[in-house]
This record gives C-alpha cells, sequence and structure tokens, in this order.
C-alpha cells in the first residue's frame, strides 16, 4: 500500500480518455448552468419540503390546493380609532405602496353585477337552501306564529329589503342563508372598501397581490420594500395609526432574502477558508486553482442534476448545499497532501495507488448523505442528491483531471511542515491505567449528558419565519377569521353527491361542536350546493311551511298571492361550478381522485374556522370517527409525528451504519480497523451529550447530522489508517485540513436561522471537531510503524 | 384572494339589505342635510337627544293588491337607539341598538334578528343609523348624495340617493321632509316597493326615562 511499492502500471490511455469525457460532461453542465441561472427561479414554499401521504393523494392535493389559492396574495389592514382616519391612513398607504412600483396590485372586489349573477344563479333553488337554524325553527315552528312572524315583517319600517318578491321568499329566509355564507371572513364591504371593527379600532382591509413571476435569489425584496413605504406614508397620515401586513409572498420573499445572505455567508466564508488553507499549505499554484475548479464543479453539478432531477431547486437546499464545500476538497486535500508528502512519485502513479483509499472515502461519505435522502421528505432527499452529485462529481474531477493537469512538485511550506510535526507529537492511546481511566471518566460523563437529551419532534423546526411576521399573519388570521390552513377534514365518496351527503353527516357533528363553543363554524362545499336528498327534503319542507304562510298572510289581508315557483331539477355540483357563483367556495371541491377499494373516487376539504384553542382539536377530530370518507387532517400533527418516527428509525440505521462501516474496515484493515472507526463513534456520542449541554433537543435532524458524521469521520480514520506504513504525516495534513475546511462550512450552516439546518451544522460542528481531535490519538503504536515518508522541504 | 373577496363580497349582499332597511329605519325617525340648502335644512331642524311620537306607515309590496298600512309609537335616542312599537293592525315591536337588532315579543321577551358579534356588518349598519340621528351631513354624503331644498317659510325637504352602485340596486332614494322636526319619509326601492311614513304628536325630551332606556335592554 505504500506509494513507493506502487508497482501497478500507470493506464494512460483509458485515464486520459475519462479526463476527455469528463471535460465534455462538464461542458453539458455549463450550458445548463448557463439556462439555469438565466430562467431558474427557487422553490420557497415550505410544504414542498413536507412528506407527501402516499396512502391518501387527496391529503396533499387538499394541502397543495388550500396552499394556491393564496400564493400571490397579501393582505394589509390598516386600523384607526375612528373610521374617518382608518379611511385616510389607508389612502395614505396606498399612494406610499404605490410609489415603490412594486409587482404589487389591488386585488379586484367583486362587483354588483357579479353579484346579481350570483345571486340569479341561485334564485330558482331559493327554495331548497336553508341554514341548520332555519331548518329546525321550520320544522318546529307552529304554522300560527310564522304567519304572525311573516305579517310583523310586512309591517315594519322598510319591510326587510328582500332578495327575492315576496311571494318567492315570504319569510325572509334567504337573506339570512347568505349571511351564513359570508361569515368565512369578517371583512364586510363599506363604503367601497373592506371593513371591520375590533377592539375599539376600525379597520380597512386592502387586499393586494403580487404580480410577475415568483420569488428569484436576487436579494432585494420589492414587496416588503413597498410595504414598508406604505406603513411610513400611512403612519405620517395618521399618526398612532396600526398597520398589519400578511401573506405567503411575505414570507417567501423572506426566506429568499434571508437564503441568499446565508448562502453567500457560508458558501463564500467556506470557499475562502479552503482557499486560505490551500494557499498556507501548498505553495504552488495549481493546489488553489484545482481545488476551486473541483468544488466549482461539483457545486455546479449538484444543482444542475438537482434542478434536472426535480424540477426545481429549493431554497433550503442551496443553504443546505453551501455547505458541501467544506466536504468536497477532502479529496483533492489528500492528492495534494500525499503529492507533497511523496515529491518523486508521478501524479499519475500517485493516483493510481491513492484511488483505493479515495474511492473507500467517498462510498462512505456517499453513504451518509443517501441516509439524509432515507426518509420521505422531499426536501431532504433534493438536498441528499445535491451533496451526493456535487461530492463525486469533485471526486471525479479530483481524479481524473489532477493528475493530468498538476505539473512539478507541490512545495511544502512552514504551515503544513507544523502540522505534519505536530501529528509526530500527538498523543497516543495506549492501553494504561490512565488512559482507561480517563476513557471510563469521558464515557460516564456521555452517559450522564445522554441521559438528559430531550426529542422533540415539532414540525416548526423546518419554519424559519421570523416571530413578528408569524405573529402579525396569525392577528390577521383572527381579525378576519380566517379558516385555519392546516386541520381540515377530507371527505371521500363514489360520486359527487356521496361526497356531499358524507359532507352533510360530518356537518351535524360539527354543528353540535359549534353548539358546545369548540369552534366558530365551517367552510363546506355542501353549504353551497346541498346534496340532492337534503334538497329535496329542505324543498319539501319549505314548500309546505311557505303555502302555509301565505295561505294565512292572504286570509288576514284579504289578497290572493301564489308561491313562486322554483326549479324541479335540482341545483347540480356541475352547473355550480361552471358559474361564477363558485368562486368563494371552489377550491372546497378536490374532484376526481385516485378511486380507492371502497369505490370512492371524488373527495373535498371540510375547513374549520375560530377552533377555540388546541385543546380542542382532538375532540373536533373524532368527529370523523366512525363516519365512512371523513378523515381528519392535522399537518402539523401528523409531520410531527412523521419527523419522531423517523428519527426513530433514523437511530436504529446510525446504529447498523456503525456496525456496517466496521466490517468494511475489518475486510480491508483487518484487526486495526477499530482504529479508523473508533474516533467517530466516540463523537457521536459525545455529540450527543454536548447537544444535551448545550440544552438542544435531539431532532431527526441531529440523527441525520450523525449519520453525516459517519460518514465524513470515517474518511479521517482511513486516510490515516491508509497511510499508516508511510506518508502518515501527509496523510494527517489532508485530515486537519479537510476537518478544518468541513468544520468552517458546517459551523456556518450552525448560523442558519432555520432551526433544522441550525441544529444540522451544530451536530456536526461538535462531531467534526472531536472526530478531529481523536482521530490521531487511536493510531498504531509508533514502534510498530514505519518511519514516515519525510516531508522534503525545499527550503531547509 | 378572489375567492375571499368573493365571499365577502356576497356578505355585501345581506349588509346592503340590513342597511338600506337601517337607513329607513332611522330616516324614518331623525333628520338629515346638503351645501347652502343643507344650511337651511339645518337651521329649520331642531335635534334634540331624545324624540318621541306616533307614526303612520303605508307600504306597497309587489304581488299585494292593496297598501299594507300600520301605526304605532317610536322613541328615538340619540347614540343609543331606535324603538319601533307598531300597535295596528298587530302587536310588534322591533329595536335597534348599537350592536344589535332585536324584536320584542308580547311576553316580553326578545330574539335577535341581528347581532355585531354574529354578523360584523351589523356594527357598521347601526353606525349609519346613528350618523343619520346625529345629522352627521359628513357621514352622510359618504353613502348619500344629498339634495336639500327649503319649502316655505319654515319647511324643507331632503333627497337621498346613494352613492355605492351595489346599494342603488336595492334602494332607489330616500326623501325626507318637515319643518323643525321630520315629518314624513319616502322610501323607493328599486323591485319597485315603497314605504310612505307620516309622524305625528313628536315630543323632544332631553334624556330616557327609566321605563324608556329599558326598552333598550
Amino acid at each position: 500500500m505504500s506509494l513507493t511499492d506502487a508497482s501497478r502500471p500507470e493506464r494512460r490511455l483509458p485515464w486520459r480518455v475519462a479526463a476527455w469525457a469528463w471535460l465534455a460532461f462538464c461542458l453539458v453542465v455549463a450550458v445548463h448552468q448557463f439556462s439555469f441561472w438565466r430562467t431558474t427561479h427557487f422553490d420557497t414554499d415550505v410544504l414542498a419540503l413536507l412528506p407527501q401521504d402516499e396512502q391518501s393523494p387527496e391529503v396533499g392535493i387538499a394541502a397543495r390546493q388550500l396552499a394556491g389559492q393564496v400564493t400571490r396574495q397579501v393582505v394589509v389592514m390598516v386600523g384607526a380609532p375612528d373610521w374617518a382616519s382608518a379611511q385616510k391612513a389607508a389612502d395614505a398607504w396606498e399612494q406610499g405602496a404605490l410609489a415603490a412600483h412594486a409587482p404589487l396590485q389591488r386585488s379586484a372586489l367583486a362587483g354588483a353585477d357579479s353579484l346579481r349573477d350570483t345571486l340569479a344563479f341561485y334564485a330558482p333553488y331559493r327554495d331548497r337552501l336553508l341554514t341548520p337554524a332555519q331548518r329546525a325553527q321550520l320544522e318546529h315552528a307552529a304554522p300560527a306564529s310564522l304567519v304572525q312572524g311573516a305579517l310583523a315583517a310586512l309591517a315594519q319600517p322598510g319591510g326587510g329589503f328582500r332578495l327575492a318578491d315576496w311571494n318567492a321568499d315570504p319569510l325572509a329566509l334567504w337573506p339570512q342563508w347568505w349571511l351564513a355564507r359570508a361569515s368565512d371572513t369578517r371583512a364586510r364591504p363599506r363604503d367601497g372598501r373592506l371593513a371591520l371593527a375590533d377592539g375599539g379600532l376600525e379597520w380597512v382591509v386592502l387586499l393586494q397581490e403580487t404580480t410577475g413571476a415568483a420569488f428569484s435569489m436576487s436579494g432585494d425584496a420589492p414587496v416588503s420594500t413597498a410595504l414598508d413605504k406604505g406603513r411610513a406614508a400611512a403612519l405620517a397620515a395618521v399618526p398612532g395609526a396600526r398597520v398589519l401586513a400578511g401573506g405567503v409572498p411575505l414570507f417567501a420573499e423572506h426566506a429568499a432574502a434571508r437564503a441568499k445572505l446565508e448562502v453567500s455567508t457560508i458558501g463564500w466564508g467556506s470557499v475562502a477558508g479552503v482557499l486560505v488553507l490551500v494557499f498556507l499549505a501548498f505553495r504552488s499554484l495549481w493546489p488553489r486553482l484545482l481545488m476551486a475548479v473541483s468544488l466549482l464543479v461539483g457545486v455546479a453539478m449538484a444543482l444542475s442534476v438537482t434542478a434536472w432531477v426535480f424540477g426545481h431547486v429549493h431554497l433550503l437546499t442551496t443553504v443546505f448545499g453551501a455547505s458541501l464545500v467544506g466536504c468536497a476538497e477532502d479529496y483533492g486535500l489528500y492528492y495534494f497532501a500525499s503529492r507533497q508528502g511523496a515529491p518523486g512519485v508521478p501524479p499519475l502513479k500517485l493516483m493510481g495507488a491513492l484511488l483505493p483509499g479515495l474511492a473507500l472515502a467517498l462510498l462512505t461519505s456517499v453513504l451518509g448523505y443517501v441516509a439524509l435522502g432515507l426518509p420521505p421528505f422531499p426536501g431532504l432527499r433534493q438536498m441528499a442528491l445535491f451533496s451526493v452529485v456535487g461530492i463525486v462529481g469533485a471526486f471525479v474531477t479530483t481524479v481524473v483531471w489532477f493528475p493530468w493537469i498538476d505539473r512539478g512538485a507541490v512545495r511544502a511550506t512552514r504551515f503544513s511542515a507544523w502540522i505534519v510535526q505536530g501529528y509526530e507529537r500527538w498523543p497516543r492511546f495506549r492501553a494504561t491505567r490512565g488512559a482507561w481511566l480517563v476513557h471510563a471518566a469521558v464515557l460516564g460523563a456521555c452517559a450522564i449528558g445522554i441521559a438528559h437529551l430531550k426529542v422533540d419532534d415539532d414540525l416548526r423546526q423546518l419554519q424559519g419565519s421570523p416571530k413578528a411576521l408569524l405573529e402579525t399573519q396569525r392577528e390577521i388570521g383572527r381579525l378576519l377569521g380566517l379558516a385555519a390552513p392546516s386541520q381540515f377534514f377530507v371527505v371521500r365518496g363514489a360520486s359527487a353527491d356521496e361526497v356531499l351527503q358524507r359532507e352533510e353527516a360530518l356537518k351535524a357533528r360539527l354543528d353540535w361542536r359549534i353548539a358546545n363553543g369548540e369552534l366558530a363554524g365551517y367552510r363546506a362545499l355542501s353549504d353551497w350546493v346541498p346534496s340532492r336528498a337534503r334538497q329535496a327534503a329542505d324543498a319539501a319542507l319549505t314548500r309546505r311551511v311557505e303555502d302555509g304562510v301565505i295561505a294565512g298572510v292572504d286570509q288576514v289581508l284579504g289578497e290572493a298571492q301564489q308561491r313562486a315557483p322554483f326549479d324541479a331539477a335540482p341545483l347540480t355540483l356541475q352547473a355550480w361550478l361552471a358559474s361564477p357563483a363558485s368562486t368563494a367556495g371552489r377550491a372546497l371541491w378536490l374532484g376526481a381522485v385516485p378511486r380507492r377499494d371502497d369505490g370512492s373516487a371524488f373527495a373535498s376539504v371540510v375547513m374549520l374556522r375560530g377552533v377555540r384553542d388546541l385543546a380542542a382539536l382532538p375532540g373536533i377530530a373524532t368527529s370523523a370517527d366512525g363516519l365512512p370518507g371523513v378523515r381528519w387532517v392535522d399537518q402539523v400533527q401528523s409531520v410531527s409525528a412523521l419527523l419522531g418516527r423517523y428519527r426513530q428509525t433514523m437511530g436504529l440505521l446510525l446504529v447498523a451504519g456503525h456496525v456496517a462501516v466496521l466490517l468494511a474496515l475489518a475486510w480491508r484493515y483487518g484487526r486495526r480497523a477499530w482504529r479508523a472507526w473508533l474516533p467517530t463513534a466516540v463523537a457521536t456520542v459525545a455529540t450527543l451529550a454536548l447537544l444535551a449541554l448545550a440544552g438542544q433537543p435531539l431532532q431527526l435532524f441531529n440523527v441525520l447530522a450523525l449519520a453525516l458524521l459517519l460518514g465524513i469521520g470515517i474518511d479521517y480514520g482511513i486516510f490515516l489508517l491508509e497511510r499508516e506504513d508511510g506518508g502518515a504525516g501527509a496523510a494527517w495534513l489532508s485530515v486537519v485540513l479537510g476537518a478544518a475546511s468541513t468544520w468552517l462550512s458546517f459551523g456556518l450552516l450552525a448560523l442558519s436561522s432555520t432551526p433544522a439546518l441550525h441544529s444540522f451544522g451544530l451536530t456536526l460542528l461538535f462531531g467534526l471537531f472531536i472526530v478531529g481531535i481523536s482521530a490521531p490519538l487511536y493510531r498504531q503504536p509508533a514502534g510498530r510503524t514505519p518511519v514516515p515518508t519525510p516531508i522534503t522541504d525545499p527550503r531547509k | 384572494m378572489t375567492r375571499l373577496t368573493r365571499a365577502i363580497a356576497l356578505a355585501a349582499l345581506s349588509v346592503v339589505a340590513m342597511a338600506s332597511r337601517a337607513a329607513t329605519l332611522a330616516s324614518a325617525s331623525a333628520s338629515a342635510p346638503a351645501v347652502d340648502a343643507v344650511k337651511v335644512v339645518r337651521e329649520r331642524l331642531k335635534l334634540s337627544p331624545v324624540l318621541k311620537g306616533e307614526f303612520e306607515q303605508a307600504k306597497t309590496i309587489k304581488g299585494f293588491k292593496n297598501a299594507l298600512v300600520s301605526r304605532g309609537e317610536f322613541l328615538v335616542a340619540r347614540g343609543q337607539g331606535v324603538w319601533w312599537h307598531t300597535r295596528d293592525p298587530f302587536e310588534s315591536t322591533l329595536v335597534v341598538t348599537r350592536t344589535r337588532v332585536f324584536a320584542r315579543n308580547p311576553d316580553g321577551s326578545t330574539s335577535n334578528l341581528a347581532d355585531a358579534q354574529a354578523e360584523p356588518g351589523v356594527r357598521q349598519v347601526n353606525e349609519l343609523i346613528f350618523s343619520l340621528l346625529a345629522a352627521d351631513l359628513d357621514a352622510l354624503s359618504y353613502k348619500f348624495t344629498v339634495a336639500a331644498q327649503p319649502v316655505g317659510s319654515a319647511g324643507w325637504s331632503l333627497v337621498l340617493t346613494p352613492r355605492d352602485p351595489a346599494i342603488g340596486k336595492f334602494l332607489v332614494r330616500a326623501t325626507l321632509a318637515g319643518e323643525r322636526d321630520v315629518q314624513s319619509v319616502r322610501i323607493e326601492e328599486a323591485r319597485g316597493d315603497t314605504t310612505q311614513i307620516r309622524f305625528t304628536r313628536q315630543q323632544p325630551a332631553a334624556a330616557l326615562a327609566a321605563d324608556e332606556a329599558a326598552r333598550f335592554q
């Protein structure tokens, strides 16, 4: 295994072919990169990172449909103690925001014409549209009292401005039905604006939508800038006014700006770190240049392949990917350190000798990253693919190009000589009583630490949105009384009508919960289009009651009114969907979904409004129990549960991975294998203890980071063991440089404001440090290794 | 946002229905103004914190051969509410306060017709009533174009036309006439229905009596 023994022939031709082939491939990637940066926009949607429920695709459809409605919507609320100031502040806001020339426009409010059209659409079916309270009232009220009520209404001033002729709605049931439909939001039209009053403030609701394409990584935030200008203008016009702004575009813009900053910090920080290390360790120009080339190829290839496979690149992938720089450079460092340690060996021959060790190191790292992609989280899979392609790209560049391009001597520097000498002075583990005691003490401390480790699988780890933005969003949701986006029921059925019938069964149970104060209301398709059975029953009920009322009124007033005729055919979902009347509720209909064994092939969503508190959710969830085709979906809870499940699974896999790695090492290194493995094992245990001490809860992301630690940390053990009988100093140099740059990258990742990435980076920060200091500790006892190949410093 | 917008817009229907109704109620018992003529009307009209009196109302409704005539008494307390008690042809009472609209049943119990908690539009509508009661020209001219006309030496008339076309779909115009007090109100609806109210025996007062205040509870 010693380099000087490397007697395998230099297979120059295949190597040359490989080098050219790789160049051709890199050119293809370069072309793709050119178009990628010109056209691609990054994905900022946190939902894209979440797993799909494979058992129930309709849940994913529902989540996407509900989210899709609001991707462009920005809600601005301007509040002041009185309506006149609120309007003044709102006018100022609009002027101010307009002046910013942001890709933002005012959403059109439904005009009087569309209201008339909607009324006209529903008018033939008025007789079968009842609220639950109306149904109960009509079923139980005495006919005489209904007649009295109708007469009283006729006598009242104005008499109620009806939506239909008196003989088409003698009990004025229809306005109330519309009022119930309007409860989707608390905002009401007022003086040509939307308004609401709450907590002593009058609010103007300004609905805006973003125009133009999704967010790029340009780093500027035009929408937020415009909103800030609007706010400043509103406050200037009405001091003390309150301005709230929320909506997906704000979150997306913030995420994009932050990701840009983090990618720059992590990416350029790592690149700078690597180049400084290379500059310090290798005197010549080629190492610096080639290292930069291998990193560039790795990252470009990672971006291209990810975009090609997934169709888009998520922002968090780029943030995570920026830390790749710290891993991808290991192979080049190892090569140049070895060149420096063996100046007489031709580059190709050297590479031939290094290849087995390099390949094994690559394999373990790849396996570490593949472990990252095992949980069914598309986001993690994207990060895993990105990283695997990145390190493979850097590896292949190192292997097939470096020996060709790299010419001349890689001269040592004072810095590299100092590191190599440091290796010799580093303490070694010897089986003395003192050493065992130290180990026992460390192990004991770790055990105590790990015993204090807490577990937290909350989904909110994925979300790094600033608190202020989240709170504003919550306040807007509360003020407007909007339905919750992440908890809902999905209702399935064999036909559209069965879906509606099943919804009605569910609603009957929810009505009870509403009466109980557990929630304020719900949004359901069957409120807009009742099932055929319900329509028939309600039409019969209103016919019976209203005929009686009209007859009674006729008798008292001496009139001869006849009840207006209604459509004989029921209102169908199809007709409703095709009409503009469905705008308000269309998103609740999921349409055809993959057919199930129970024959269900259509689905809808029933959303909840004003859930009292989180404690009420489990009770509300039980409303689905025993109802065929009805399913409760709590995305926060189910994703958190999934995170927990995978934390456990990946924990077991991590243990299995350690065993597998140890076996693979044993296969190549025999009884010495433990020396390569133990540093990483110690680091894993000690990192868990350190996380506990730092008060960090254990999450899936820590476990995934530990899996990656196994992949990377083992490399250092391999490099050291591989060169044990010659050139260990050079191997140590590459380990020190590699570990330092990897450490820097993940250290920078720990600065990320996304909690998941932060804990990932922090875990590797701890782990790599411990691997770095303990790897030389377990090297062969000095007496049993040959004298390392001396590093020749030309200055000496 | 279009769905939300639409939902909100649909809500407008009911609100408009109520607003016009409330406007009727309010204008029935209060007063209102316009530019130079408005000034004159303001001088002639004497507002008092509390006003009570009797009314006679005649409604013509599409489909009914005869006008519906009712009589009764009313009480208006500025900033507090309107109490509308029909005695003839049968007993019924309607009360509008800042936050709700309710009917008082013959047995003394109340049944809510609308309240601001459940329907945010109620607060808005009731505010309109109160701005009418206060003869708040600024607030009124937001919602209506106001045409004022002095009549004779002591009389006046006001024609209120809705500015918002959505309201215009329901309410064509409201015409008020009177001297010291409002004496008549005429409401014309787009549907063709009309309401004509005459007020008599008006008595201004500085404050509500205890039993009168209880009517708004």
